[in-house]
């Protein structure tokens, strides 16, 4: 049993973003750096008086462990509908002006941005709201996965759900 | 990931994260029909150890909506996965 992952390993991704947009909303998964600008200006809005912008960076730690690379990968046209969903259901229940959901996939650099969530809303507190939840519903139900490979080499998928270690990659090497 | 369509008489099914891992692929064809029931039980015939490492702690989609088999009472057991359609195993998610 290995405890290191494939050196073949490489996350099945879109070579170009996939999107799906509405007046809206705007999902995008992305194999590029993120652009939260332009996320910022495809909500702002004269309607809306607050604009939140999240932007998630990746961490190079895990309990303690120092992370060496990360990577996402993504059953992109589930997740797409699932952010779609989640959106359209934060732009009824917050009354909000505009949403955009933007997630990295591939390679993703220590540091560098993996999320970005813009929301405009007429007041400030609908759209403080709505930008956590987005957040939450996104990392609750979003198919996006994450890979952590640590220094020395192991590589862990991560569950979201229980913050637990995951599970690690090689344990099913040779089962097949 | 836009897998191509499955040959006759099979129904794609794509692994993600570590059922991926775990079968080696990311995704393959299997013979159809076979009833969601028999699902979990196929894959362990062809990965020793699949349920216990990985499959417990998956959903499973058809043709991307989500079906309920887990536990005798599940009501999807009796759903039929059928030439061409699209399974994927979905292991708990970690976005952000």
């Amino acid at each position: 049993m290995s405890t290191t992952e494939p050196p073949t390993y490489k996350p099945d991704i879109p070579s170009e973003p996939v999107t799906q947009t509405t007046e809206n909303i705007h999902i995008e998964l992305t194999p590029h750096a993120l652009d939260s600008l332009a996320a910022t200006r495809f909500v702002r809005s004269p309607s809306a008086g607050a604009t939140v912008l999240f932007i998630g960076t990746t961490r190079d730690t895990f309990n303690d462990l120092p992370v060496s690379s990360l990577a996402y990968t993504s059953y992109a046209p589930l997740a797409l509908s699932t952010l779609h969903n989640i959106a359209t259901t934060l732009l009824a229940k917050h009354a909000l002006t505009r949403i955009a959901i933007i997630h990295k996939l591939g390679e993703c650099p220590i540091g560098e941005e993996s999320i970005v969530i813009a929301v405009s809303a007429p007041h400030r507190q609908a759209a403080w709201r709505a930008g956590e939840e987005a957040l939450e519903e996104t990392k609750k139900r979003a198919e996006i996965w994450k890979l952590e490979r640590f220094e020395g080499g192991d590589g862990v998928w991560r569950a979201n759900r229980d913050g637990v270690m995951g599970v690690r990659v090689g344990e099913g090497e040779g089962a097949a | 990931m836009a897998s191509p369509k499955a040959p006759a008489g099979h129904f794609s099914i794509l692994y993600f994260a570590s059922a991926s891992t775990f079968t080696n692929k990311t995704s393959e064809y299997l013979s159809a029909p076979v009833e969601a029931r028999g699902l979990f039980s196929k894959l362990e015939e062809l990965y020793p150890g699949i349920n216990d490492k990985v499959l417990n702690s998956c959903a499973v989609t058809v043709n991307l909506s989500y079906i309920e088999i887990d536990g005798d009472e599940a009501p999807d057991l009796k759903i039929v996965i059928k030439e061409g359609d699209e399974v994927a195993i979905i292991p708990p998610v970690s976005s952000g």
